[in-house]
């Protein structure tokens, strides 16, 4: 990329609690590599699998493997490791997330020592590896499974399902959600084989406690983001995102978000926007962001557009658990469930598919001006279904829409220049919806 | 062979092989109702006692689709858009419902497009779960349960388990005869080609069971007049992959000389490997069946033992069939975002080169995109193939 999509723009867009997410990163993987120093168990783990107040309450400390992936991209790193797995034999069209974790381990077993200035010290060499058999996202089984190849690691998956479209929830709830309860209780199981440590169901239970509170608090600071103008960017998401996925289930996350919905709501006091003059509000309505690339949103705001709210890597709806229900892994598995199924009623009034009832209520809540999609060619979990998502919402909502195409890690895929004149043409199209709306 | 107008055996499977649909609005003209579903893992058993013909879906392996773009991504795998493709253009028609299992990404996608954009009178999606646990074996029965409460609603007809102890049965002596049939190109030469093994399975995944099992049994009967040749001397190649439900993969590869004798396909041996317990309950013998007996990628078995006892357990199986059906060399056939398959092809060409086998690892369309290419690297293979080396294992 060249130097004027790096360009900086104006500083009022970065919330200084945002500023401290680096840090915390940093802090992550060292602390990883710490406890490998001390002979205390670490996980390679994935985000949003439901097992975070799991590992917290054991102390076992994780090194999530596909952010890390990210964490390349977006330090233009990954090339290498991408590379390293093509060459192990890994079709190049896997997950990239996948491919740059393998690269990265099937170096480190060539090399015999970690790969040389790789980011942040590089991902600590794990005691278990932790994956799930979910209803979507395959490589969150098949990558650890793979990985074996180069690091005799145990390796254990538990099943995350939930209900498709449409279904029964009065009938599918008791099965499901015993059923995660069920496997959570494996995954428990496997860990105290593991590591010898035996789960205090006491303290699991505050570490549920503590996740939910920061799952509301972290909801209610970006609901704020209504305002208008946007108090806050879907960049500056991108890194807000780190204590709730990567820490949930510690102090430290809820403390982040409650001095973030702190600052953000002083914003929205003060109208101070992202941008000086804010003409347009895009949706970031799905797809992981190009991690390599991801100042090309300066362009976008260079050109009076700001993304008020993302759908990716937002806080679960605030679903409410029974009081009645006590025991920790029923009411993850009912967060869970009720999550998951968050707007199946709704949309079977409407238009038959929950994800565009989502888009539905965000257009009207954030005021939305325009539709915008990054596709990652690697990633089927997350983009697969974009265009069938665009089409129904069509049916609902003329707004103008974009599709951008390159990928999360692979930055060979990003073309610049093509995605300037397609933002370009994007902004254009806003502006004559506007006026036709006037 | 024609008997009074009517084909029978290997004439009749390429007739049906060639124009399946045509076959079910048939079954439909008769008062017959057609559920489609994809993938290996829908419990046609269930279909079969609630009065319903199970009907495999497919793409079509020799057109490329053009309609489905405006609705799938082309980072989907082939299979997936090119079945839907064919929807689009009417395939699907005569079908009273679409039935899709939880098996990967790809598909998990396209149920929920087809369900939203055709509008099938009856859908399911079936949740089948990855890991095997014990608790994963409990709500597949659980979730086998609830759809077959949905059939009897939609059919207004009682499923008993009666009706599904015989459709266990009917079920398990059909793939007791496909597993016959693939004895047949056991000798050599074999019996019967890659192709005819390939028409023949089409057209058995497109018929009530009944009718499926005595097509399979005149092809049986037909085959085994056949006389037994002296010994080809070409290479005989074994095919692992997805869905190859039509023949002009395994038409390039016998074209250029080699037979293919046996494969680990999910149209192919996967389906009717194993059978499902006639003596457990029912639900629960299907429970068991569908999640931990059919040996597809997409299915996670917790490690037990050593690295090395893993990969037995992986892909033990495709090793024992490469080595019985005395193959001289495997393809990974390998469709192009294909996560389940993808992720395992390192290993598994390794594990099968260390058994003495050589291994082709071919990515690749659904729809042959670059068949010169392909030409190219098969031939390569074959040469490099020595049929002294056949007989081993």
């Amino acid at each position: 990329m060249n130097q004027a999509a790096q360009t900086k723009t104006t500083a009022t867009k970065t919330t200084n609690t945002s500023r401290k997410v680096r840090g915390l990163v940093k802090k992550m993987y060292q602390d990883a590599h710490e406890a490998s120093r001390r002979g205390e168990p670490t996980a390679y783990a994935f985000i949003m699998s439901f097992s975070d107040e799991i590992i917290r309450a054991m102390d076992i400390t994780p090194v999530w493997t596909e952010n890390y992936a990210g964490l390349c991209a977006a330090k233009r790193d990954a090339g290498r490791f991408l590379q390293s797995a093509t060459g192990e034999g890994f079709p190049k069209d896997l997950c990239t997330y996948a491919l740059c974790g393998l690269g990265f381990d099937a170096l480190r077993a060539r090399l015999g020592q970690m790969p040389p200035q790789a980011p942040d010290g590089g991902m600590a060499r794990p005691t278990v590896m932790l994956g799930s058999g979910m209803m979507v996202c395959d490589p969150r089984y098949k990558w650890f499974q793979a990985l074996q190849r180069y690091m005799d690691v145990p390796f254990y998956a538990h099943n995350l399902l939930w209900p498709p479209y449409p279904c029964d929830l009065d009938e599918a709830e008791g099965y499901y959600t015993r059923f995660l309860a069920r496997e959570l209780r494996g995954l428990i199981d496997f860990l105290e084989g593991q590591t010898g440590r035996k789960m205090d169901w006491d303290r699991l239970s505050e570490t549920v406690d503590l996740a939910e509170r920061t799952l509301k608090i972290w909801w209610r600071a970006y609901d704020l983001r209504r305002a208008v103008p946007a108090p806050m960017p879907s960049e500056d998401a991108f890194n807000c995102m780190v204590p709730g996925w990567f820490l949930l289930g510690t102090r430290e996350a809820l403390d982040f978000y409650t001095e973030l919905h702190d600052e953000v709501k002083a914003r929205v006091d003060q109208g101070q926007g992202v941008i000086p003059e804010e003409k347009y509000r895009v949706l970031w309505a799905g797809g992981l962001p190009p991690w390599h690339s991801l100042s090309i949103m300066n362009y976008f705001e260079s050109l009076g557009a700001v993304f008020p709210i993302e759908v990716v890597y937002r806080p679960w709806d605030p679903v409410e658990i029974s009081p009645r229900v006590t025991d920790p892994l029923e009411r993850m598995a009912q967060r869970m469930f009720k999550a998951w199924t968050y707007r199946f009623r709704r949309a079977d009034s409407n238009s038959g598919v929950p994800d565009v009832e989502l888009l539905l209520e965000w257009i009207d809540k954030y005021r939305i001006d325009g539709v915008f999609m990054h596709r990652a060619f690697s990633c089927r979990t997350v983009h697969v279904g974009q265009i069938h998502l665009l089409n129904v919402l069509k049916e609902y909502c003329d707004l103008p829409q974009l599709i951008l195409e390159s990928d999360m890690v692979d930055v060979t895929t990003f073309s610049e220049e093509r995605v300037k004149t397609q933002i370009g043409a994007f902004v254009e199209t806003m502006e004559a919806a506007r006026e036709r709306r006037a | 062979m024609t008997v009074k107008g009517q084909k029978t055996g290997l004439a009749r499977a390429e007739e049906i092989c060639r124009d399946p649909a045509a076959e079910a609005r048939r079954l439909k003209g008769q008062g017959q109702r057609i559920m489609g579903y994809l993938c290996c893992y829908v419990p046609a058993e269930i279909l079969t006692a609630a009065g319903l013909v199970p009907y495999r879906i497919s793409g079509e392996m020799r057109r490329t689709p053009t309609l489905s773009d405006a609705h799938l991504e082309m980072i989907m795998c082939s299979f997936t858009r090119s079945a839907f493709d064919l929807a689009l253009r009417g395939g699907y028609d005569f079908l009273d419902g679409f039935i899709v299992p939880h098996a990967c990404d790809n598909i998990v996608a396209l149920y929920n497009v087809w369900h939203r954009s055709l509008k099938p009178p009856y859908s399911r999606f079936l949740n089948v779960p990855h890991v095997v646990s014990p608790a994963a074996l409990e709500f597949l029965e659980s979730e086998f349960e609830s759809f077959r409460k949905s059939l009897a609603e939609f059919t207004g007809r009682e499923i008993s388990e009666a009706g599904l102890r015989e459709a266990v049965a009917l079920h398990n002596e059909n793939r007791g005869l496909v597993r016959r049939l693939y004895q047949l190109s056991r000798t050599d030469p074999p019996r019967l080609s890659g192709v005819e093994t390939t028409r023949v399975l089409k057209a058995a995944q497109v018929l009530p069971v009944e009718e499926s099992s005595k097509l399979l049994g005149e092809v049986i009967a037909e085959v085994e007049e056949r006389p037994a040749g002296p010994p080809s001397g070409r290479a005989r190649i074994m095919i692992h992959g997805a869905q190859e439900d039509d023949t002009v993969f395994v038409e390039l590869v016998e074209a250029l000389g080699a037979e293919v004798v046996i494969d680990d396909l999910c149209t192919g041996t996967r389906p009717f490997w194993h059978d499902v317990d006639p003596d457990d309950p029912p639900l629960r013998a299907l429970a068991e069946r569908y999640l931990d007996k059919i040996y597809c990628p997409r299915t996670l078995r917790p490690r037990q033992g050593t690295r090395q006892e893993d990969l037995e357990a992986r892909f033990g199986h495709i090793r024992e069939l490469a080595r019985q059906w005395k193959a001289d060399g495997v393809i990974l056939h390998i469709y192009r975002f294909c996560d389940i398959l993808g992720f395992d092809a390192p290993d598994l060409k390794r594990y099968l080169q260390e058994d003495g086998r050589p291994v082709l690892l071919l990515e690749d369309e659904y729809n042959l995109s670059a068949e010169a290419r392909l030409r190219t690297r098969i031939e390569a293979f074959l040469e490099m193939i020595d049929p002294g080396r056949r007989g081993e294992g």
